[in-house]
């Protein structure tokens, strides 16, 4: 009973490559799960699916043990649902609306009600047609909270909302988090599934591509940095150090360094000898971790479309000798490219060996000091002991 | 299965549609009953009914004069054949017909310790033997012409006549003037029978009273023994010619004085003062006289052609039926009875209201909330509201299909008490359509109108978006109606001078054909199974909704 929202090979076709396709995740007591992809990649989808909406074709969607399409009434119990699209039904007013809704989920007491709608100033008296996409939205939000549930799947449950609001509704997702919840939200916004989650799940096209576990990427070993000199000479004289360089924009004399998080000193160390115009600190966060796995999607995306379309001109039996020249002209360009990158490293002038060994001493010195400060350490601890 | 909450929403969303719907239908139907009702839209119908029973009246009397000139000469001729009668020959059929009679009266005297026959037993006695002498008459000479002349049919009634005059006076063959005695004691039968023969013709006809009839009856005995009277015994063989001015004149006088009679006292009855009654009748009675001369003269002209009486009388009568309609082509003709026996209330409370103005509301109505009780809160979106309540969709489905039937239920209850406060205000059961056609008529729209909101049920449950849902469950439910209407041209309730008989073909399109009107109007029972083939599709179509919605899926 752990597994609160179990989602098993889960596809549904709807032709054109459209649809989702052999899902799998679990979403676990307490745990909050984020949902991020493009528009018309499949969350909401898999949300219906959860919800009991549609059948699925293959696999299977479990909701507190419970099959969701055939048990959807009994998990319901359990699960409150903000809608992705949001349509009231044809009533006059906000208050209305809240007192048929709660009717509906046989709730009573509307203390909790009324605390969520003075929580997120919501005024329930207005007319349900004249309200913003704003004041829709937080409608949505209270309609399904003030039932109180132990599942809350939520279908970007933040647009429309203005930046202060947004804020509001982070904390009140935390405080739900905080009375043991557990939470199943899509979202285009990748800052507020940082803030709130503790997984978040990529799709792309109907497929699951990656799951991000909020806790690892948030203490990952190195942090990455960029520089921008104030000459070239010192550009180039910096780049012939040995550190890992992500990226590297000639032009504005720009480099993008990644570093393990234990030498974050001596970098500064070095550092202090350039003429820096500036440096800054590149978060990798959700959003650059997704963009580089979609962007590494698209390219194999866009490779394979191509094959296809040469496929497709051309008969089969040309098929297979055209893919393979294809692959071997571009392992040909890969390595042409490489040599020339060597090359002008050899020739390069400004190429100074001693300041290299330089580096190179120092960083032993500084092991040395840092071994020695440690023993040091360790031999206070000792005698204080 | 039921939820209250959603029911509640349902109502709070759709009442102000139902009550315009079902107040304006309501108003409808009031105006069309109650001013209709009293614009007295039937009077078409009247006035042409009107024209064919006077044609009908015509011809009676055309042939009625005829008949009483015939009879006038005739009589005339009788009373020759009974003055020039040899005594002895009267003699000799005297025991014929005299026997039979004595002979029952004088057992039953012997039985009765003689005692004279009386009421009923002599009736007995005077049937019997009037029956035994009837058998024999056959095979006799030519003893009596005035016996033999009468017509089979006639001749049981003429001898128990004369068996009753005779009873009242009796005369033996050994008396002195036996030949006087036996004359007048035919003649009194001929003339009783003239005038009961009289009577009951003219009972037969429309609108008699016993009173016109005794008075019509006495003229025409006065008429016939003046006419006796007035026989002159001739040179040589019996001859009409001098009779036949006296006879015509004698006829459409009386014509006229019965004509006059009848009318007046019809006036009177209905309500005109004496002076307009007399002016009336005056009018008419002169018409009769002329209408009488006419027949008569057409007769006299027959007669002299075909030198045969039974033969010009044939010819004089086929003439005198010829009403009005029977002046004009046939398919005219048709047209106009048609129309004469149309009942335009029945025509357009029934086939225009009921089956096509009264129901395009209710219709609107249906396909608008059937629409959006499901498929447009799927498309739109607010399904989901509910159903991620605890409520399972056959809850949902069921709970909105009972709106649908409730909602229609009480619109049709409230346009049945309208209708039938109508039809109270507009004369109860004397107007043309009584209570227990306008429930049916009602019954009939709602059981339409239950299958109609069946069919957009299950469209709406099926399809998920509105424009399917809407375009498919109002469009075939439009597609119906607008066959009704067209449909309407080729069925029998329209007159033939304005129907197009292939139009016909849009009633096997729609399926408010199902509901028959004109069986409920002609009292058959035709309706009843159509009704149930309606309640049937309702009761499909909403099943197929409940269980499709269980299965499809939803965009929410």
């Amino acid at each position: 009973m752990d597994e609160l929202i179990k989602v098993e090979h889960l596809t549904k076709d709807y032709g054109d490559g459209r649809g989702i396709f052999d899902l799998n995740f679990v979403v676990k007591k307490g745990e909050t799960f984020g949902f991020v992809g493009t528009n018309g990649s499949g969350k909401t989808t898999t949300i219906r699916h959860i919800m009991g909406f549609l059948k699925p074709q293959e696999g299977q969607v479990s909701v507190m043990g419970l099959d969701a399409w055939k048990d959807s009434c009994e998990i319901k119990k359990y699960v409150e649902y903000v809608p992705g699209e949001i349509a009231f039904p044809d009533l006059r007013d906000g208050t209305t609306f809240l007192k048929n809704q709660a009717e509906l989920l046989k709730i009573t007491d509307m203390t909790y009600a009324n605390y969520l709608c003075e929580k997120l100033q919501l005024d329930t008296s207005a007319n349900l047609k004249r309200m913003s996409k704003g004041m829709k939205q937080k409608t949505a939000i209270v309609a399904a909270f003030m039932s109180d549930k132990d599942i809350l799947i939520l279908d970007e449950p933040s647009t429309g909302l203005d930046p202060l609001m947004r804020e509001i509704f982070l904390e009140l997702l935390e405080e739900e988090k905080k009375k043991g919840k557990t939470i199943l939200m899509s979202s285009q916004m990748f800052d507020e599934l940082e803030q709130v989650c503790d997984r978040v799940a990529l799709i792309f096209n109907g497929k699951i591509i990656d799951i991000a576990d909020m806790k690892i990427l948030n203490n990952l070993p190195y942090r990455e940095y960029k520089v921008e000199f104030k000459t070239r000479e010192e550009y180039l004289k910096f780049k012939k150090l040995k550190f890992e360089i992500v990226r590297d924009q000639e032009k504005y004399n720009q480099v993008t360094i990644k570093i393990e998080k234990t030498k974050i000193n001596r970098m500064f160390e070095i550092l202090k000898n350039y003429d820096l115009k500036f440096m800054s600190e590149v978060k990798y966060n959700l959003e650059k971790h997704f963009k580089m796995i979609l962007q590494k999607e698209d390219e194999l995306l866009q490779e394979k479309k191509r094959i296809e379309k040469l496929a497709k001109d051309h008969t089969p039996v040309i098929k297979n000798t055209l893919v393979r020249r294809i692959i071997s002209k571009k392992t040909q360009e890969q390595k042409k490219e490489q040599k020339k990158l060597h090359l002008e490293l050899k020739n390069e002038k400004f190429f100074n060996k001693d300041e290299y060994k330089f580096h190179k001493k120092e960083d032993k010195k500084q092991d040395h000091e840092n071994k020695r400060q440690q023993k040091i350490k360790e031999k206070k601890e000792k005698e204080g002991k | 299965m039921f939820s209250k909450a959603l029911f509640k929403q349902s109502m709070k969303a759709h009442w102000v549609k139902w009550l315009s719907v079902t107040l304006s239908t309501c108003i409808m139907l009031a105006i069309v009953i109650i001013v209709l009702g009293n614009l007295g839209i039937n009077d078409i119908r009247d006035s042409l009914q009107d024209v064919f029973t006077q044609a009908d009246q015509e011809s009676v009397l055309k042939e009625n004069a005829v008949d009483g000139y015939e009879v006038y000469l005739t009589s005339v001729e009788l009373e020759g054949t009974l003055q020039n009668a040899d005594e002895s020959m009267l003699k000799m059929a005297y025991p014929v017909l005299i026997n039979p009679f004595n002979t029952r009266v004088n057992a039953y005297k012997e039985m009765h310790d003689g005692q004279e026959p009386e009421g009923d037993d002599l009736q007995a006695i005077i049937l019997a033997s009037a029956e035994e002498v009837k058998a024999i008459i056959g095979s006799l000479g030519g003893e009596i012409d005035i016996i033999k002349d009468i017509p089979e049919d006639m001749l049981l009634g003429f001898l128990v006549e004369f068996y009753n005059v005779y009873n009242q006076n009796p005369f033996s063959q050994d008396d002195e003037q036996f030949k006087d005695k036996f004359v007048s004691v035919i003649k009194d039968t001929y003339l009783n029978f003239i005038y009961t023969n009289a009577y009951n013709q003219y009972m037969e006809q429309e609108g008699a009273t016993v009173e016109i009839a005794e008075y019509s009856a006495a003229q025409m005995k006065t008429i016939i023994t003046n006419a006796m009277a007035s026989y002159q015994a001739p040179v040589g063989e019996f001859d009409r010619e001098p009779y036949k001015a006296k006879a015509s004149e004698e006829i459409n006088m009386m014509m006229y004085n019965v004509a006059y009679q009848t009318i007046y006292a019809q006036s009177i009855a209905g309500g005109m003062t004496e002076e307009e009654a007399q002016t009336y009748s005056g009018q008419y009675a002169v018409a009769s006289k002329v209408l009488s001369n006419t027949a008569i003269s057409t007769y006299e002209l027959w007669l002299n052609e075909l030198k045969d009486v039974e033969d010009a009388k044939t010819q004089a009568r086929e003439y005198a039926i010829q009403s009005i309609t029977d002046q004009i082509p046939e398919k005219v003709a048709e047209a106009l009875s048609e129309l004469g026996n149309m009942d335009i209330y029945s025509f357009i409370i029934g086939s225009i209201f009921y089956r096509i103005a009264g129901l395009l509301l209710p219709m609107v109505f249906v396909i608008m909330t059937a629409n959006s009780l499901l498929a447009g809160q799927v498309d739109s979106g607010s399904m989901a509201y509910v159903l991620s309540t605890p409520t399972k969709r056959r809850t949902v489905t069921v709970t909105q299909m009972t709106y649908l039937i409730l909602a229609l239920f009480s619109m049709f209850a409230l346009l049945t008490v309208t209708s039938v406060i109508a039809v109270w205000v507009s004369g109860g059961n004397s107007f043309a359509i009584n209570y227990g056609q306008i429930l049916l008529f009602n019954l009939g729209a709602f059981l339409t109108m239950f299958a109609i909101a069946g069919f957009c049920f299950m469209c709406s449950a099926v399809f998920n978006r509105t424009k399917y849902s809407l375009g498919i469950g109002g469009g075939l439910t439009i597609f119906s109606l607008v066959c009704t209407i067209l449909g309407l041209f080729g069925s029998s309730v329209v007159p033939s001078a304005m129907r197009i008989s292939a139009m016909n073909f849009f009633n096997y399109l729609s399926f408010i054909t199902l509901f028959d009107t004109v069986s409920i109007m002609s009292g058959g029972l035709d309706y009843l199974w159509k009704f149930g083939i309606l309640l049937g599709i309702g009761i499909v179509t909403f099943i197929i909704g409940v269980f499709r919605f269980d299965k499809k899926d939803l965009p929410l």
